[in-house]
């Protein structure tokens, strides 16, 4: 059964390049969402796996969006990611993508990357 | 004069009455005729007679009795009672023959013997009566008590030791009046004032005239001068009481004596002061004290002076050092702003070419040209993605870059940075930071962030009036402690480099104190910070295999306690030392 990734990014372009990515592995069920306002509802409707979250979001940001997702019962076992510009490279790599408790992917990211940050937090 | 010598020296009786015959002889000798008596003396042709019979009067003054007379340094008659005397010989048309004594006590003997006529400035008493004739008097002084000891009245002196002039009228008058004092007799005034200035006697007994000329003259500083004798100093002209006709003759000269003269010569002795007294040594002393001093003042003015304005310039100094370092940390922070800001708006279309270049690397036929088409776009994105990275780190570097330091200059200079806003919410800092901790490999400026980041923190919670404790020490860890090492780094009985910042604000809310390091953790308001603070304080503080707590302190407000480790290898050469290998 195909794995279930929830993409958040106020950026079209950017959600499209990565559900088409992960839909051609053929591994992964990909939806998009644009509003972090929606996330909530997107994250219930489609039982994702996994989260990809972006930061600075104009109308609701990521940590908040997060924030709700630990709070609500249904949704607190979904793993996110934050895939954001705020932190660099070299700051994922130096803490082990770790900081604070939460992954972190440094935008831009390669798809290869991306697959095996995947594959290490779902435990595939 | 050459009597008085005579006198003093001892000579025999036979040798004393020849020599003044002698000298009588020689007077003879001289004009006297040419003095005549003033006719508006209205004399008497008896007075006149005998005047005529007597031209030449010996009288001895008291040598040391100022300012009523005195013998000088260069041996002249000086004082008001000479000039009266002076006046007194021109209207009677006779000579006094002025003989100096040397003391008082012998002017005393002398007339008692007849050697001396007239004393010109006598004060009468019953005893004197039975020697001398006495005029009306000439000059009045109000009797005086001089102490260094504060009495008021003759009553308060009974018992005590009193000094006073031998032979002087003061000396007759507690006698006569059998007044039960220790009476102590000293040769002149001003032996007496000194004694009395000393406190070897309790007071003296004198007249003001010749006290406050003395007390003047001398600079005796301690002595009260009081009234409280119901008695004044009349002086008179006394004379040998075989003598009577002088007497009418001299309380005629003194009467026709006029108010003028008397003020003139009163002016002359008693308010010395108006009339040169630059002349005396006490006004060049306190003239050179007071310039000495003043030149003391201005010396140490100057040196007060520059050291002052050394410390400006070192301030000043200081100052524009901490405003370069404030401006390059605005600099920084401004960079830092606009790199995050254009980071992310760059970032995001890189992330989207990125992504178009891998799904179409795959979805395209794997000829050669596609391949270097699909490369070059990578390694643009690549190379776009450094630039950005450059600009990111250039504000905020991740890698530590250690050198060997002391905490407590890092905490120090900390706070020079936010010193301004401190002062503006006029929160006080109160540091005790450990003299000669062990240094650190650290990164200086990677800290300073945590420690501005910190007292921010502080100074926000605070809001105004606050107070912000930064202590440093070595600390060997008790079971307690060990709760406060977040890491799980250090060991029980382990010593460590102990650092706690600590404010009394409210504290930390405690549904707060979980998540206080989370990311995006923030308590204030939107646009005021990242949150992004304490996560990466404490990454930093990881870095530099620390620990970082915050909690809220028994007695209110937050602590934050960080734990470093020290040198490792030091540690084990002391154990190993210990251990006896």
């Amino acid at each position: 059964m195909k794995k279930r990734i929830l993409v958040v990014d106020d950026e079209p372009a950017l959600t499209r390049m990565v559900k088409l990515n992960l839909e051609r592995t053929g591994k992964y069920e990909v939806r998009t969402e644009n509003q972090g306002s929606l996330a909530i509802q997107a994250a219930r409707e489609f039982k994702p796996d996994l989260i990809f979250l972006d930061v600075m979001m104009p109308d609701k940001s990521g940590d908040e969006v997060s924030a709700e997702l630990k709070e609500d019962e249904e949704l607190s076992q979904i793993k996110f990611i934050f895939m954001t510009a705020i932190v660099t490279k070299d700051e994922t790599e130096s803490m082990g993508s770790n900081i604070g408790g939460h992954e972190f992917l440094a935008k831009p990211v390669k798809t290869d990357e991306l697959l095996a940050t995947i594959e290490r937090v779902l435990g595939d | 004069m050459c009597l008085a010598l005579i006198t003093k020296t001892g000579f025999n009786v036979a040798w004393l009455k020849i020599t003044i015959l002698i000298s009588c002889v020689f007077m003879f000798q001289f004009p006297v005729q040419t003095f005549a008596a003033d006719a508006r003396l209205d004399l008497t042709t008896d007075e006149k007679a005998w005047l005529k019979a007597h031209p030449e009067i010996r009288i001895a003054p008291d040598p040391d009795f100022a300012p009523f007379e005195w013998f000088s340094n260069d041996g002249s008659y000086k004082g008001m009672v000479a000039e009266y005397v002076q006046l007194i010989e021109q209207r009677l048309g006779v000579k006094f023959k002025v003989i100096n004594a040397g003391k008082w006590s012998q002017v005393m003997d002398m007339a008692r013997s007849r050697e001396i006529d007239v004393l010109p400035a006598l004060a009468s008493s019953p005893q004197r009566e039975k020697y001398f004739l006495f005029t009306k008097p000439h000059i009045s002084a109000k009797g005086v008590i001089v102490t260094s000891k504060g009495y008021k009245t003759i009553q308060q002196l009974l018992g005590k030791r009193i000094a006073v002039v031998n032979d002087y009228v003061w000396d007759d008058w507690i006698t006569h009046n059998e007044h039960d004092v220790d009476l102590y007799r000293v040769e002149t005034t001003l032996a007496g004032l000194e004694l009395a200035a000393l406190g070897v006697v309790d007071a003296m007994v004198s007249d003001l005239a010749s006290v406050t000329y003395l007390i003047r003259e001398n600079g005796l500083s301690n002595l009260s001068v009081v009234p409280g004798i119901e008695r004044d100093l009349e002086l008179r002209f006394g004379i040998r009481n075989d003598w009577p006709e002088l007497k009418p003759i001299l309380d005629k000269a003194i009467a026709s004596l006029t108010i003028k003269e008397k003020e003139a010569i009163r002016a002359r002795w008693l308010y010395l002061e108006e009339h040169g007294f630059w002349r005396k040594p006490i006004f060049w002393y306190s003239v050179l004290a007071t310039v000495a001093a003043l030149l003391l003042l201005l010396t140490a003015t100057i040196i007060w002076n520059r050291a002052l304005q050394q410390r400006v310039e070192l301030r000043t100094r200081e100052l524009q050092n901490a405003n370069v370092k404030l401006m390059q940390a605005e600099k920084m922070e401004s960079i830092g702003r606009l790199a995050a800001g254009v980071a992310h708006e760059v970032k995001n279309p890189l992330a989207i070419i990125q992504m178009g270049a891998d799904f179409l690397s795959q979805e395209l036929p794997k000829d050669e040209t596609t391949g270097e088409v699909i490369k070059d776009i990578d390694d643009a994105v690549q190379r776009a993605d450094t630039v950005i990275r450059g600009l990111l780190d250039f504000s905020r570097d991740k890698k530590l870059e250690r050198t060997v330091g002391s905490i407590n200059e890092v905490i120090e200079s900390s706070l020079h940075l936010v010193g301004h806003e401190l002062r503006q919410r006029q929160i006080e800092v109160k540091t005790q930071l450990t003299d000669e901790l062990p240094d650190l490999a650290l990164d200086a400026s990677k800290l300073q962030q945590v420690f501005i980041n910190l007292f921010m923190n502080a100074a926000h919670a605070m809001e105004r009036d606050g107070e912000l404790y930064v202590t440093s020490q070595l600390k060997t860890l008790q079971q307690a402690d060990l709760s406060r090492d977040t890491e799980n780094r250090f060991n029980q009985g382990e010593t460590v480099l102990w650092v706690e910042v600590r404010d009394n604000g409210p504290g930390i809310i405690d549904q707060d104190s979980s998540k206080i390091f989370d990311p995006f953790y923030t308590t204030k308001p939107v646009g005021e910070g990242t949150g992004l603070g304490l996560s990466v304080s404490r990454n930093i503080i990881n870095l530099h295999q620390g620990s970082i707590d915050i909690r809220n302190h028994q007695q209110g407000g937050a602590s934050v306690v960080m734990m470093f480790q020290l040198n490792r290898e030091k540690q084990n050469e002391k154990t190993h030392t210990g251990g006896g290998r």
